[in-house]
């Protein structure tokens, strides 16, 4: 993906102390972290233990990092560090001698850590992009993405437009979602 | 993280190229995703931003004798299960802390050996430091219950070391 402006922005202003971007940071990209951990099959305390050095690594390098606009990629690399640090740690124990690939409940060159740097990439654009929407369709697309979806009726009552125009408005509030500048780096060729 | 271009399909899977109910559907996902991080888990990260203007190198738990992992078996299963031993280890410090949880202490050591200022901090505060004598022992007592780390500070001036935050 190409650089994106707003993922550099946020390490400059992090870097300057910014407290506010770095929490923007963090829930922007908790799910990469999150997620990488359970592809190692890690749970609880481990999870904990990798987290806290993550981002204690990313808030003391954050002033240094080669390429901002590839921090999502540097999150995704220390975790799988971190998560192979930590089974190291287990494996020292219960199986001395034995070679430490064997042992581990998965095999790390199958864990393809790529994959989720690019669905935490898009996933982070597309609620960027929805907060950045017109109240009213923010409304509209909430109720329909709702997981059992909502009912026309029920959208119709609660946000007092005819049944009838409900098609019509998602398609306009879809149509600038997709015209978002944030999602301009999520296109194949052609559109943005 | 850069994709080279041999990704072209895997990209095309996470670009937005399809219609409407694609999208909805990608939007769905994209706040499902951010559902199923806990609470705890992105506040935990939000906080480490307190350490962004400390010196101090991280020292992560690198053995800890009582970690299993699942189905197998201690070597010494007798001897292990009696004493409890944590290792945090600082690669660019160069530097160690053990920690032996005993009755109702814990036996530390710096390693390589040298004096220390140790401070133990719970998530509610630090208590009075400790020393750490010439040969880096010290002693913890009585055992923080909860959460705690620990802050050391070797006299000889070089790097401060901070272990990661860890419950017995």
């Amino acid at each position: 993906m190409r650089d994106d402006p707003v993922v550099i922005a946020l390490v400059r202003r992090a870097a300057a102390g910014d407290q506010a971007a770095w929490y923007e940071i963090v829930d922007r990209y908790a799910q990469l972290v999150w997620s990488i951990c359970l592809r190692f099959g890690l749970s609880g305390e481990d999870i904990d233990d990798v987290s806290q050095s993550v981002w204690m690594l990313l808030v003391q390098s954050i002033g240094s990092l080669r390429e901002p606009a590839a921090l999502p990629g540097w999150l995704a690399q220390t975790t799988k560090n971190e998560c192979l640090r930590v089974l190291r740690a287990e494996h020292r124990h219960a199986h001395a001698g034995l070679p430490f690939e064997d042992q581990l409940p998965v095999d790390p060159d199958a864990v393809v850590i790529d994959d989720e740097v690019l669905r935490a990439e898009r996933d982070a654009a597309l609620r960027a992009a929805f907060a950045e929407l017109p109240p009213r369709c923010r409304e509209l697309l909430s109720m329909l993405i709702r997981d059992p979806p909502c009912r026309y009726e029920d959208i119709s009552a609660t946000l007092g437009i005819p049944i009838g125009t409900i098609g019509p408005v998602r398609g306009r509030c879809l149509e600038r979602l997709r015209r978002s500048p944030h999602l301009r780096f999520l296109w194949g060729d052609g559109i943005g | 993280m850069r994709n080279s271009g041999g990704d072209e399909e895997r990209l095309a899977e996470f670009s937005l190229g399809g219609g409407d109910e694609d999208l909805l559907a990608a939007l769905r996902q994209a706040f499902a995703a951010r559902r199923a991080v806990p609470p705890e888990f992105v506040q935990a990260g939000q906080n480490a931003f307190a350490w962004h203007d400390i010196d101090a190198e991280l020292a992560q738990l690198t053995y800890d004798s009582t970690r299993l992992t699942e189905g197998a078996v201690a070597m010494r299963a007798q001897e292990e299960a009696a004493i409890r031993v944590l290792t945090f280890t600082s690669a660019e410090a160069g530097l160690q802390i053990e920690l032996e949880v005993q009755e109702d202490a814990l036996a530390g050591q710096i390693l390589p050996m040298q004096s220390a200022a140790i401070e133990v901090q719970t998530r509610t505060g630090t208590d009075q430091p400790i020393s750490a004598d010439e040969v880096g022992c010290f002693w913890i007592s009585p055992i923080p219950s909860g959460d705690f780390r620990l802050r050391c500070r070797p006299v000889a001036g070089c790097a401060e070391v901070v272990t990661t935050w860890v419950r017995l």
